[in-house]
C-alpha cells in the first residue's frame, strides 16, 4: 500500500501548493469488486484515493473534459493508461504542459468477476499486495489469496509497459516486463481459420452489438469533435441494428483507430455484450507491426504514429 | 386458479411441441459470459440456469429496430404498407423482474394513442415466467415491490422443484397452453407448487446483497430537481448507451427513414439512449440537456419519479443489469443511498 | 387482434402541397390537402396544435398547423428551414406528395379567452401558432366573443417578417385589431417602428385588465417579454406561451421531449406561464 500512501502525499501537496486544481484517481466504487473514478479538489477528499489490483478504468480520456481547467490536472496512470497520455498529447488534445501525470507501475490487475465471486461485495479492501504468484487482499473478513495464473487480468497477461512510459510523478519502483505471453496467441489462431470460419466468428460477434458506443466513448484515440457515427448528414450508418449496419461500425471504427490505438484494452472491457474488440484492435496492430516495424503506439512521445506520417523506407507493394 | 407439476422428461416435450406449433424464445446462452433472449430451435439450446439474460427480453416486444412501414410512389401517389406481422411468441423462461420490465412498459405503449406495434406484439404474446433459485449480486427486485418468486403479470408461473417444475396458472392465456397438452401434466392436488415457491422465496429473500430503501425518495425529488449530487455522478459517466439499451423498462426511440431511390422506402424506429448528447438537440443546436449532468439526472428522475408521476409505477424494476454493466460503476442502489442521506443531511456525509 | 391499419397513430396520412408562399428568405408558407376526402373531413384541430409532417425518405418534423380552424379544406404549414427534413421540404414544389398526422398537442384556451381582450406578442417564425388563433377569433362566426385584438410583430428586417399579407395589409383593416410591426434595425423603405419587440412591447404599454397576453418567438425574446409583461402587471395566469423540444413520435412514447414528467408533445406545447414557472428549468 505504499503505493496509496504516495499517492495521497503527492495529491494532497498539489492541491495544497496550488500546482494543480484537480486530481482524477481512482476511489472505491459501490462494491468490493469495484472502483470508481474519482475527481478530487479539495484537500479533505485526497483520503478517498486508493490505488489495489482492481483500479482498472484507464482514466487519460477524462483529461479532454477539463481543457478549459484554470489549472493544471493530475491524472492517475498505469503503464497501458500512459500510452493513451501519449496518444493525447501526439494528437494535440491536451497539451502536456497543462496535465501533471502521477504514474503507477502496474504488476497486473485481479479481474474483477473472480475477486466478486469470492468477496462479500459489501466489505472494503484494507490492504492488498502480490508476489510472484498470488495476489493477497485483506478485507474486513479475512485475508483472501487469488493465484496470479488464474486471477490475472487478460491484459495484463501479455502487459507491454507495466512501468509507465510517460511520468511527472513516479509513485513506485519500475517493473520490468516478465513472462510475457504473446499479444497476438490469439490474433494467429483466428487468422489461421478459413475465411468462411473468420467471417462467420465475426458476423456472430458484430451481431449482438448493441451500438450502445460505450467502446468509442472510452476510446482515447477516439477523440473527433464530432464523431461520424453520429452525424445525421451525410449519414455513414444508418441507425437500423442489423449486421450489416453493425459491421460496417465495426470497420470503421477499427480503421479510425488503426496505428493509433494504444492497446489499453478498454473498449473491450466495456463492452456490454462481450465482443472480443481487443482481437480485432490487435489484428490491426499485429498488421502494423509488420508492416513499419513500430512500436505500441502511444509508446514514444516522439514517435508519430505510422499511418500519420510517411518516410522512405515505408512498404510499397501496392503501388 | 390452477396448479400442475410437470416432470422433466415430460417439460422436454412439452416445449419441443411448443416450438413446433408456436415462436419460442428463451434464454440462451450465446457466450460464456453473455446470455440473450433468442427464438430456439429445440429444448437443448435453451438455457433455464441463468440469472438474467445480458440484455432485458423487452425487445421482443419492442424491439432495437423495427419496420413500421414501407413506402411507395407511383403514378404521383404514396402508398403505405404496415411492416408488422407478429404470429404467437412465448417468452419462455423470464425472470419475475422481466415480466415486471413489460408491465411497466405497458401504459407508455397505452394510452390515448395505442402503439399498435406494442400492442400487436404484446397481444400476441404469451409470458412464461421461471422463478429464480438464486440471487445475483446486483439484483434488487425485492426493494422494488418485486420478488425472486413473484411471477405477478405472466401468463404461467414455473417453479423449479426437485421431481421438475411446478407450473401456476395465472391467467386464462396461459391455461390454454396447458390444456392443449394436458397429458404431459399432472394437477398439483394439496398446493406443492404454492409451496415449494414460498420456501423458495424465502430462503432467497435473505440472499440479497444489499437492500435498497426507496421511501421518501420521489417525494424528496418532486421537491429537489437542483442537486449538486447529479454534478458529481455526472464527472464520470461516459454518456455511453449501456445503461438505457439493457434496461428493461427504457423506452426511448428514434425514427428514421431509409430510401435507396427516394422513391420507395421504409420508416423505421430504433431505440435511442437519454444518455447520448443529440438527443435532445434541436435544430440549431440549442440543447436542453446540454451536459451530461443534466443528461444522467433525466435518466434517474426518469427511473425514480417521472415514470411514477405518469404511470403511477416505478420506471425500475431492480434487475441489475445496469449495476453490472455500466463501465464506471454508476450504481442505482447506491444513487437511492445517497440520495437518502442528501435528504437526510442536504449533503452526502462524507463530501 | 389488434390491427395497425385502423388505428395507428404513428402512420401518417398521404397529403399533396397545394400552393407554396414564399415568406422570408429561409420561411415558406405551404397549404396542404389530404388525398382522402374523408380524413380531411375528420382531421379538427383546435388554434395552437401541431402536426408531424413527413416528407417520405427523409423523415418527419413538428410543425404548427398555422391555418385557423375555421378555415376548412386545407392546412396551412409556415416552415422555416433549418435543417433535413425541413430543407427537404422548402425543395419540393406544388403537387407533390408529403404525409401528415395529428392534430397533436394541447391548444390554446380559446373557450376561457372569450369575453377577454387578446394581446399577442411574437417574433420571426413565432407568429405561425398565434396566427392559427388570430385567424380563429377573427372569423366572422368568433369575433364577437372576444374584445379587442392587440398583435406586436418584429423580426430582423422587413425580408424577415413573416406573413406580410396578414400584417401589413388583412389583420389592421379587421375591426377592433391593431397590429404594431417592428423590425430590429433601420432599413431604406421601411417607415414603421424600428426596434426589439420586448423593447416595443413596453413603449406600447398595453394594460393587463380583462386581457390574456400570448407570446412565442426566439427563447431570448420571450424571456423579455415575459420580462415586461411581469412589469407591467400581467399575472402569470394571464400569460401564455409556447415550448418547443426536440419531438419524434408526437404522442408521448418516444420519450424524448419532456420536461420533468411533463411531455411537451402531450402536456404542451401551451402553457401559462404560472405552469411554467412549476417546471424544472430544463428547455
Ligand atoms: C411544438 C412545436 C412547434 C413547432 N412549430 C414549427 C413551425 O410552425 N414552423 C417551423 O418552421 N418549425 C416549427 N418547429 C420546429 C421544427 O420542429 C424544427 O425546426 C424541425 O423539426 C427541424 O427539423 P429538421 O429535420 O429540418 O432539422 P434537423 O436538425 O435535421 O433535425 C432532425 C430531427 O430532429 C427533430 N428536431 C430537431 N429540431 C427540432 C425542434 N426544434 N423541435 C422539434 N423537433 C426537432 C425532428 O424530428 C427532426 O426531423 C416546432 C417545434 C415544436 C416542438
Ligand atoms: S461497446 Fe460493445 S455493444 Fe457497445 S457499440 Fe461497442 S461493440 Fe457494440
Ligand atoms: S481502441 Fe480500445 S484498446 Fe485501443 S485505445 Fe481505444 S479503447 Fe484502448
Ligand atoms: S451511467 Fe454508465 S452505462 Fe449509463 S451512460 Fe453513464 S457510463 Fe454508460
Ligand atoms: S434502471 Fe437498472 S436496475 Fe433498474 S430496471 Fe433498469 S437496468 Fe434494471
Ligand atoms: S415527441 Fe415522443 S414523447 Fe414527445
Amino acid at each position: 500500500m505504499k503505493v496509496q500512501e504516495n499517492l495521497r502525499d503527492i495529491a494532497r501537496k498539489l492541491l495544497v501548493n496550488k500546482e494543480a486544481t484537480l486530481v482524477i484517481g481512482y476511489a472505491p466504487g459501490s462494491e468490493v469488486s469495484r472502483v470508481i473514478p474519482a475527481f478530487i479538489r479539495k484537500e479533505e477528499e485526497v483520503d478517498h484515493l486508493i490505488w489495489n489490483p482492481l483500479c482498472v478504468n484507464n482514466l487519460a480520456k477524462y483529461l479532454l473534459d477539463y481543457n478549459q481547467e484554470p489549472g493544471k490536472v493530475a491524472v492517475v496512470v498505469k503503464g497501458c493508461d500512459s500510452r493513451a497520455i501519449v496518444r493525447l498529447i501526439q494528437d494535440n488534445q491536451i497539451p502536456r504542459e497543462k496535465i501533471i501525470i502521477l504514474g503507477i507501475p502496474c504488476p497486473g490487475l485481479l479481474d474483477p468477476e473472480t475477486v466478486a465471486s469470492r468477496l462479500n461485495p459489501n466489505t472494503q479492501i484494507l490492504s492488498a499486495s502480490l508476489n510472484e504468484q498470488a495476489f493477497s487482499i485483506q478485507t474486513e473478513e479475512g485475508i483472501f489469496t487469488f493465484s496470479r495464473n488464474e486471477s490475472l487480468l487478460e491484459k495484463c497477461r501479455s502487459c507491454e509497459h507495466h512501468t509507465p512510459v510517460i511520468a511527472d510523478f513516479m509513485l513506485g519502483e519500475e517493473i520490468p516486463p516478465a513472462n510475457r505471453v504473446d499479444p497476438f496467441e490469439k490474433v494467429k489462431k483466428l487468422e489461421d481459420l478459413p475465411v468462411k470460419d473468420r467471417s462467420d466468428y465475426w458476423d456472430k460477434q458484430f451481431q449482438r452489438c448493441l451500438r450502445c458506443y460505450a467502446c468509442r466513448n472510452v476510446c482515447p484515440a477516439c477523440t473527433c469533435r464530432e464523431c461520424v457515427f453520429d452525424q445525421a448528414e451525410p449519414c455513414w450508418i444508418a441507425k437500423a441494428n442489423n449486421l450489416s449496419e453493425n459491421t460496417a461500425f465495426h470497420l470503421i471504427r477499427a480503421f479510425h483507430v488503426a496505428g493509433r490505438c494504444v492497446d489499453c484494452g478498454e473498449c473491450d472491457r466495456v463492452c456490454p455484450v462481450n465482443i472480443p474488440l481487443t482481437l480485432l484492435n490487435r489484428k490491426i496492430l499485429k498488421d502494423i507491426k509488420d508492416l513499419f516495424n513500430v512500436p505500441t503506439p502511444g509508446t514514444n512521445l516522439n514517435e508519430l504514429p505510422p499511418l500519420g506520417s510517411f518516410t522512405n523506407s515505408d512498404p510499397d507493394e501496392f503501388m | 386458479m390452477n396448479a400442475y407439476i410437470i416432470t422433466r422428461d415430460n417439460l422436454r416435450t412439452w416445449i419441443d411441441a411448443l416450438i413446433r406449433d408456436y415462436t419460442l424464445v428463451a434464454p440462451v446462452r450465446e457466450e460464456e459470459k453473455v446470455s440473450l433472449f433468442k427464438p430456439v430451435g429445440s429444448f437443448t439450446e435453451i438455457d433455464l440456469n441463468y440469472t438474467n439474460s445480458t440484455i432485458s427480453p423487452k425487445g421482443w416486444l419492442f424491439p432495437q429496430t423495427e419496420e413500421m412501414f414501407f413506402f411507395f410512389t407511383s403514378d404521383n401517389q404514396i402508398n403505405l404498407e404496415d411492416a408488422c406481422k407478429p404470429g404467437t411468441t412465448i417468452l419462455f423462461g423470464l425472470r419475475p423482474c422481466d415480466v415486471k420490465g413489460i408491465i411497466a412498459l405497458d401504459p407508455v405503449f397505452n394510452g390515448t394513442y395505442q402503439d399498435c406495434y406494442y400492442q400487436m406484439r404484446r397481444q400476441n404474446t404469451i409470458l412464461v415466467c421461471l422463478c429464480c433459485t438464486r440471487v445475483e449480486r446486483h439484483c434488487f427486485c425485492n426493494s422494488m415491490g418485486g420478488g425472486p418468486t413473484n411471477g405477478e403479470g405472466a401468463d404461467l408461473l414455473l417453479t423449479e422443484m426437485e421431481d421438475g417444475y411446478g407450473i401456476e396458472v395465472l391467467t386464462s392465456r396461459g391455461e390454454e397452453l396447458v390444456n392443449k397438452y394436458h397429458q404431459l401434466f399432472a394437477v398439483d392436488g394439496d398446493n406443492r407448487v404454492s409451496k415449494t415457491r414460498d420456501e423458495m422465496g424465502k430462503k432467497l429473500a435473505s440472499q440479497f446483497s444489499r437492500k435498497v430503501d426507496i421511501s421518501g425518495i420521489k417525494e424528496f425529488l418532486d421537491q429537489h430537481f437542483e442537486l449538486p449530487y447529479w454534478n458529481e455522478l455526472a464527472q464520470r459517466c461516459l454518456g455511453c448507451g449501456i445503461c438505457t439499451f439493457i434496461c428493461p423498462t427504457c423506452h426511448c426511440f428514434d425514427i428514421f427513414d431509409q430510401s435507396p431511390d427516394g422513391e420507395s422506402g421504409v420508416r423505421s424506429r430504433c431505440w435511442d439512449s437519454c444518455m447520448f448528447s443529440h438527443f435532445t438537440r434541436m435544430a440549431g443546436g440549442h440543447n436542453p440537456r446540454p451536459t451530461k449532468k443534466e443528461r444522467i439526472r433525466n435518466r434517474f428522475l426518469h427511473k425514480l419519479k417521472y415514470h411514477r408521476d405518469r404511470y403511477n409505477l416505478d420506471g425500475c424494476v431492480g434487475c441489475g443489469r445496469c449495476i453490472n454493466k455500466c463501465p464506471v460503476n454508476i450504481d442505482i442502489r447506491q444513487i437511492i443511498a445517497d440520495l437518502q442521506e442528501v435528504a437526510r443531511y442536504d449533503q452526502l456525509p462524507l463530501s | 387482434m389488434t390491427n395497425c391499419r385502423s388505428h395507428n397513430p404513428l402512420r401518417p396520412f398521404p397529403a399533396t402541397i397545394i400552393k407554396i408562399i414564399d415568406e422570408t428568405p429561409d420561411v415558406k408558407t405551404f397549404q396542404m390537402v389530404f388525398d382522402d376526402p374523408e380524413v380531411m373531413e375528420n382531421f379538427k384541430q383546435k388554434p395552437g396544435q401541431v402536426a408531424q409532417i413527413s416528407v417520405f425518405g427523409v423523415g418527419e418534423a413538428t410543425i404548427s398547423i398555422t391555418s385557423s380552424p375555421t378555415r376548412k379544406g386545407l392546412l396551412e404549414f409556415s416552415v422555416k428551414k433549418v435543417g433535413m427534413l425541413t430543407s427537404a421540404l422548402h425543395r419540393l414544389e406544388p403537387g407533390c406528395k408529403v404525409g401528415i398526422r395529428g392534430p397533436y398537442g394541447n391548444h390554446f384556451p380559446y373557450e376561457k379567452m372569450k369575453g377577454k381582450d387578446l394581446l399577442f406578442i411574437g417574433g420571426g417564425i413565432g407568429l405561425a401558432p398565434l396566427r392559427a388563433l388570430i385567424d380563429f377569433v377573427l372569423a366572422e362566426e368568433n369575433r364577437k366573443d372576444y374584445g379587442n385584438i392587440e398583435i406586436i410583430y418584429g423580426a430582423r428586417s422587413v425580408d424577415d417578417l413573416c406573413f406580410k399579407y396578414d400584417i401589413l395589409e388583412r389583420w389592421p383593416q379587421m375591426p377592433g385589431t391593431k397590429v404594431y410591426t417592428t423590425i430590429d434595425r433601420a432599413e431604406q423603405g421601411w417607415e414603421g417602428h424600428v426596434g426589439f419587440v420586448p423593447a416595443y412591447l413596453e413603449e406600447i404599454n398595453p394594460t393587463p385588465k380583462n386581457k390574456y397576453a400570448i407570446t412565442c418567438g426566439p427563447p431570448i425574446m420571450i424571456k423579455f417579454v415575459l420580462q415586461a409583461l411581469e412589469k407591467m402587471g400581467f399575472s402569470d395566469d394571464q400569460v401564455i406561451t409556447t415550448l418547443e423540444m426536440k419531438m419524434k413520435c408526437g404522442i408521448g412514447k418516444c420519450g424524448r421531449c419532456n420536461i420533468g414528467s411533463k411531455y411537451v408533445c402531450l402536456d404542451g406545447p401551451v402553457f401559462y406561464l404560472s405552469q411554467l414557472k412549476q417546471l424544472p428549468p430544463e428547455f
